[in-house]
């Protein structure tokens, strides 16, 4: 593979960059209807109020929120897989690293999305900047999301700069010719001259510095938006390294996931190996270990405390949501240890089956840190009827929740028709030499 | 089985989600059966001589309560096997709730002990079944003033009850909790026994804040009595320390304050300072890639020579 050169894997992926197939045709059209039904759900909520969904006054935080921490999972697993990756010039990265870069600022644009959805008055949105203080959480979360916003961005195009240079360069590519001016506007005239390699992978060094350290900042600060309330459950001093690990975890079953299907659907078996599959899976399950360890310190010293608020948080968890808590933090736990810890069953389609099963109890684990604690409430709030008190979600969020998938998957899919989904220009470079590394 | 992966990986994703739907879904009531709604009652004498009669019905759902709207209740005052008489009626609203008020002139009829036993009724309604509630008490007044002696501020309370002959007497030997409003709950300021005559003094808390004008409304309560039920009474006074006399500490730099502490604007500004500096040198490295081009106008790749 490392003698491939660029025309050739130019010619391999055109066709993913010149034509839509049917199927992608229809694919992308489903995406738009889901989007679109999102689009009606938020049409109901804004014209109607919060009440269409199932957040009140006790349980504030639904569904929303549980899909902005996920979301913003997905997008720091992706940023510190390219960004370490890149920065530790590990090989095997080459053929990975673009969908990475590609989930960290998709998964970052549509994360926050999820947190305008809990805002009950849209229209005074102006006020968190005209009105912020700095010693609020959200104040630290607006700052801290915005600036990674930025730092990914820039990194994401460093990252592209050279396939897009190589994608202008390339002339039997047949595209629009708007298209063709866009690649030569974004290019930024790179031609690849010495000074100009050097300067872009400087700068790709810092950014991949950066992005790895905005995004350990950005999840923490995230994480201390409930940590630093007194809120049973959320009162932890681990939340932050927890939060950190849980979204990385998370991010790694989504990356193994998107990694199944691009390899499916752009046949990429030989460059996306089962080697790829093995090396973000053992990822996984180290962080399986690490999140199975943080979650039964958390839940341990919560318990052995037997502080009142903390035992019937706990009681809840284990009554009312059983079958969650086991598939969360059990099953999400042992799955990716047995399958990748033992080599027998360490094949791709295990591999991805378990990614799957990390997916979804990630997801349930941040529903059951943000639901069950506001299920269990502190202030003694007059009239607290029950209706107030518990949660259930309602159609308007299970589709703004299917929306921000569908527009996910819509963003990757455009993503990679416009860039090769695999990194063109890294995979003839040859390993820099570890004088120069360490220089 | 020609694409295993593919198949296991559709089985597995149908089963967790079998799994995670069914952990959300609710149980559905059987619909066959009229659902019985629960009814609560509670009459409150106020000071100004009227009866506010609050009921609410609502209805078990899972583990949720749900508050029936538009359900029609009658109130009426019964001798514990007839009505006697009829006192109102009224729809619930959006809270299930529905509130009378209802003059105690004149009298309501009472038992041989004083006791007013109240009902709250529903007839029922398609898919509903009727419930009824009922609540005893005997009618009773709480008087709320203020005196002021050797310049010490004083609250007075004065507990009435009403006796079936007409009569007013003392409410001897009983605790009066004392409120004042406050954001969430009425705050607590005190409780005073009441003598043999009814009476009741305390002192006027003097570290209370009122409006503007330091008027503050004083609340006494009897909640739960086993005679008297829930009776209240309030009155308004200005002892209260004015909003705008409050004294202007020196502005501080807490967690709390409009301004934040100085470590926590540093270390913000030396983060900002430190993270905004590098993209300013990538997007500096960015421009001088693209400078670099003009100067060295390099030729374009020829592809064509691998192609």
């Amino acid at each position: 593979m490392a003698n491939v050169s660029q025309s050739s894997l130019l010619r391999e992926f055109a066709p993913q960059i010149e034509r839509t197939s049917i199927v992608q045709t229809l694919w992308i059209l489903l995406l738009v209807g889901i989007i679109g039904l999102g689009f009606y759900a938020l049409y109901i909520q804004i014209s109607q109020g919060h009440i269409v969904t199932g957040m009140r006054d006790n349980v504030v935080w639904g569904i929303y929120i549980v899909n902005f921490i996920f979301f913003m999972g997905i997008s720091y697993a992706g940023a510190l897989i390219s960004g370490t990756l890149h920065l530790f010039r590990a090989e095997w990265r080459k053929p990975i690293i673009r969908i990475a870069e590609f989930m960290t600022i998709i998964a970052l644009l549509i994360g926050p999305c999820y947190i305008l959805l809990c805002i009950g008055r849209l229209d005074r949105l102006y006020y968190l900047v005209i009105h912020g203080r700095i010693q609020s959480p959200i104040t630290w979360d607006v700052i801290a999301i915005s600036t990674d916003i930025f730092g990914c961005l820039i990194f994401l195009y460093l990252a592209i700069l050279r396939d897009i240079a190589a994608i202008r360069d390339f002339q039997s590519l047949r595209i629009p010719s708007w298209k063709r001016k866009l690649y030569s506007f974004l290019a930024l005239g790179y031609t690849g001259t010495p000074e100009q390699q050097k300067r872009l992978h400087k700068a790709t060094d810092i950014m991949a510095a950066m992005v790895i350290a905005i995004a350990v900042i950005v999840y923490s600060v995230l994480a201390w938006i409930f940590s630093v309330t007194l809120q049973p459950g959320w009162h932890s001093t681990i939340f932050g390294p927890y939060f950190v690990i849980a979204a990385v975890f998370s991010g790694c079953g989504v990356m193994i996931v998107v990694m199944w299907l691009f390899r499916k659907i752009y046949h990429l078996e030989k460059f996306i190996t089962r080697k790829h599959f093995v090396n973000v899976g053992v990822l996984m399950l180290i962080l399986s270990a690490l999140f199975g360890y943080f979650t039964f310190s958390d839940y341990l010293t919560k318990w052995y405390g037997s502080e009142k608020n903390d035992e019937l948080l706990i009681r809840l968890l284990f009554d009312e949501y059983y079958w969650l808590f086991i598939l969360s933090n059990y099953i999400g736990v042992l799955m990716p240890m047995i399958v990748v810890g033992i080599p027998k069953l360490r094949t791709i389609s295990n591999i991805t089956i378990s990614a799957i099963v990390v997916i979804l109890a990630l997801w349930v684990n941040r529903y059951l840190i943000v639901v069950p604690t506001l299920e269990s409430p502190y202030l003694p709030i007059q009239d607290a009827r029950p209706a107030w008190v518990f949660y259930n979600a309602t159609w308007v969020e299970w589709a703004l929740t299917a929306a921000g998938i569908a527009f996910f998957a819509l963003l990757m899919t455009i993503g990679s028709k416009f860039i090769p989904i695999v990194n063109v220009s890294e995979m003839e470079d040859k390993p820099v030499p570890e004088e120069e590394l360490l220089a | 089985m020609r694409n295993p992966v593919s198949i296991r990986c559709i089985w597995l994703t149908s089963i967790s989600l079998c799994l995670f739907l069914y952990s959300f879904a609710q149980g559905d009531p059987s619909a066959s059966e009229p659902a019985e709604p629960g009814l609560s009652l509670i009459p409150l004498y106020t000071s100004n001589d009227t009866v506010l009669v609050t009921t609410t019905i609502s209805l078990r759902k899972g583990r949720e309560w749900l508050h029936l709207q538009n359900a029609v209740i009658s109130f009426s005052v019964s001798d514990g096997k007839n009505i006697v008489r009829k006192i109102g009626e009224g729809s619930s609203d959006s809270a299930g709730t529905v509130t009378l008020a209802i003059p105690l002139y004149p009298p309501l009829p009472q038992d041989a002990q004083g006791m007013i036993r109240y009902v709250a009724d529903f007839a029922g309604a398609a898919g509903y079944a009727p419930v009824s509630e009922s609540f005893s008490s005997k009618p009773a007044w709480l008087k709320v003033s203020f005196y002021e002696e050797d310049s010490i501020r004083y609250i007075r309370i004065t507990g009435t009850q009403h006796s079936r002959d007409n009569k007013m007497a003392p409410i001897p030997g009983e605790t009066v909790n004392l409120f004042v409003p406050s954001l969430f709950r009425p705050l607590p300021i005190g409780e005073i026994s009441l003598d043999d005559q009814g009476t009741g003094t305390m002192e006027f808390p003097s570290s209370l804040i009122g409006d503007s004008l330091g008027n503050i409304t004083v609340i006494a309560r009897i909640d739960e009595h086993e005679l008297f039920g829930f009776v209240t009474g309030q009155a308004q006074i200005n002892w209260a320390i004015p909003k705008h006399l409050l004294a202007q500490e020196k502005p501080t730099r807490e967690l709390w304050t409009p301004v934040a502490p100085i470590w926590m604007i540093i270390t913000l500004l030396i983060m900002l300072t430190g993270v905004w500096a590098h993209y300013i040198y990538a997007i500096v490295q960015l421009v001088r890639i693209k400078t670099s081009k003009k100067e060295e106008k390099l030729p374009e790749t020829d592809w064509s020579k691998y192609s």
